[in-house]
């Protein structure tokens, strides 16, 4: 059974005064007006960080109130900063079960009421226990996988600089990005240090924020082609080779086998660049390009809205900022309004057929694929 | 069996070839609880190591913390005491509670 995305609705990203139900509600609200009067019957919905005061306990029921959906169905997911991905993926397949019609998918966080100490040990409960008890943290561990993918290809730092100056200047065309300003290499590499060679403009920022989109049984501009999911090791010392994402590339592989698509039918990628390198990893892995050929996309324009495969049009993680459980959703969003025709000042230069989102949880320990396509695709 | 200064204790699954650290419990290849414990030279090479300027609560700055491959290719992550050493760096590593440490020649940080 095919399913289809009919509906976006996306807020800005960045510290934004509301709280995590007025942040999803507002998404969701967007997204409901596009389908005008038609009933919604499942509501699937996730969020990572929310706890006691922010209401975690009751996040659907408090959503579905607000949207007078208490009729609904409703599931809740959660894997970490990947949760927006595996949202989609479990209204899809609720949909394909042929159990619902239509399926409207939120994911939002609620991140800047709280201190980047204590944002930095809550976004660490994601990571191994070993590793938390030596004081690792996500930019710590992201660090040591970009050492490795530097040291693998020779590299300088310079291919992280030029993989920020990208993010951001994608996200000075998107209204709803956090990041309106476009930067310098120099101001990425003079930026200050975080988790070295990491520097802060390295590192996706931390976000408020939501997104949200309505799914329906049936075909249109954006539906989904395929599909997948892989998980790996959560420890670093357990993979053997961090210059790459394995869960990545089990996802794509079975992503590209249920769409019967190769990735050179691939006309743009979103792909989740917590930290920039990890832009590079993730076309490397999704083969958009191949290994250690990434930092050239970056470097040469190869990436950018008229390059040969656009990457992160929305400004990516980095650009367009990082309310963790949405994201996974805004990647997955973005290529919807890519093919459907919505993108605005954002719009990649050719028409595209078929987009790729791909989302990823922790260090790349349970990452999610996504094809959406034209009918015609 | 005690490790001194030199010797790390290290674990070795009686079901696979998997080799890795006592603190890991069962074979985090296999899953079998059947282990036997056996003494590795301390030294290992630096696989990756970074700089936490603003490290998480209760570590001082800076934090530093390396990627380490022992022999027979067991890894761990350790805290850095000392100065960060460069890739490739031979360290030596111990055991200190729940964590590993590891000390190598002083190496101003290259970025």
């Amino acid at each position: 059974m095919t399913t289809h995305i009919v509906s976006v609705g996306t807020g800005r990203f960045g510290k934004r005064p509301e709280g995590l139900i007025d942040l999803a509600a507002e998404a969701a609200q967007r997204a409901l007006e596009g389908i005008g009067r038609k009933p919604v019957d499942l509501l699937v919905g996730g969020t990572m960080l929310a706890h006691g005061p922010h209401g975690s306990e009751a996040f659907l029921p408090r959503l579905a109130s607000r949207l007078s959906l208490e009729s609904a169905a409703g599931f809740r997911v959660d894997s970490a900063s990947g949760t927006g991905g595996m949202a989609f993926q479990a209204a899809v397949l609720a949909l394909e079960s042929g159990r619902f019609e239509r399926a409207l998918v939120v994911a939002a966080e609620k991140m800047t009421d709280r201190t980047t100490a204590v944002i930095t040990r809550e976004l660490a409960s994601s990571l191994h226990a070993s590793e938390v008890a030596i004081g690792a943290t996500m930019p710590a561990l992201a660090a040591l996988v970009v050492e490795q993918y530097l040291q693998r290809y020779q590299l300088t730092t310079g291919v992280l600089d030029a993989a920020s100056v990208h993010a951001r200047a994608m996200a000075a065309r998107n209204i709803n990005a956090q990041f309106q300003k476009p930067v310098t290499a120099e101001e990425v590499a003079t930026s200050r240090p975080v988790a070295l060679p990491l520097r802060l403009l390295h590192c996706s920022p931390i976000s408020d924020g939501a997104t949200a989109l309505v799914v329906e049984r049936g075909r249109g501009p954006a539906t989904v082609l395929g599909f997948g999911q892989g998980l790996d090791a959560v420890r670093l010392i357990d993979r053997a080779d961090l210059t790459s994402f394995l869960a990545t590339r089990i996802a794509a592989k079975r992503a590209y086998e249920s769409a019967h698509l190769t990735r050179k039918e691939i006309d743009v990628v979103e792909v989740h660049d917590a930290f920039s390198p990890f832009g590079m990893i993730h076309i490397e892995d999704l083969g958009i390009c191949g290994a250690g050929e990434a930092p050239a996309w970056f470097e040469k324009g190869w990436a950018a809205l008229d390059g040969r495969v656009p990457v992160n049009p929305s400004g990516g993680v980095i650009g367009r900022g990082h309310p963790v459980a949405a994201s996974g959703l805004a990647e997955v969003a973005e290529i919807a309004l890519q093919l459907r025709g919505e993108a605005g000042t954002h719009a990649i230069a050719r028409t595209p057929k078929v987009g790729l989102a791909q989302a990823m949880s922790g260090i790349g320990t349970h990452n999610f694929v996504t094809i959406l396509g034209r009918e015609d695709a | 069996m005690n490790a001194s200064a030199d010797t790390i204790e290290l674990s070795r699954c009686r079901a696979c070839p998997a080799r890795f650290l006592p603190s890991d419990g069962p074979c985090p290849r296999c899953g079998s609880a059947e282990s036997q414990l056996y003494l590795s030279p301390a030294l290992g090479r630096v696989l990756a190591a970074t700089e936490l300027v603003h490290p998480a609560a209760g570590w001082e700055s800076p934090h530093r913390l390396a990627l380490v491959e022992l022999p027979e290719a067991v890894r761990l992550l350790a805290i850095v005491d000392g100065e960060l050493p460069s890739v490739d760096a031979v360290v030596s590593v111990r055991r200190d509670g729940d964590v590993y440490r590891a000390r190598g020649e002083p190496v101003s940080p290259t970025r």
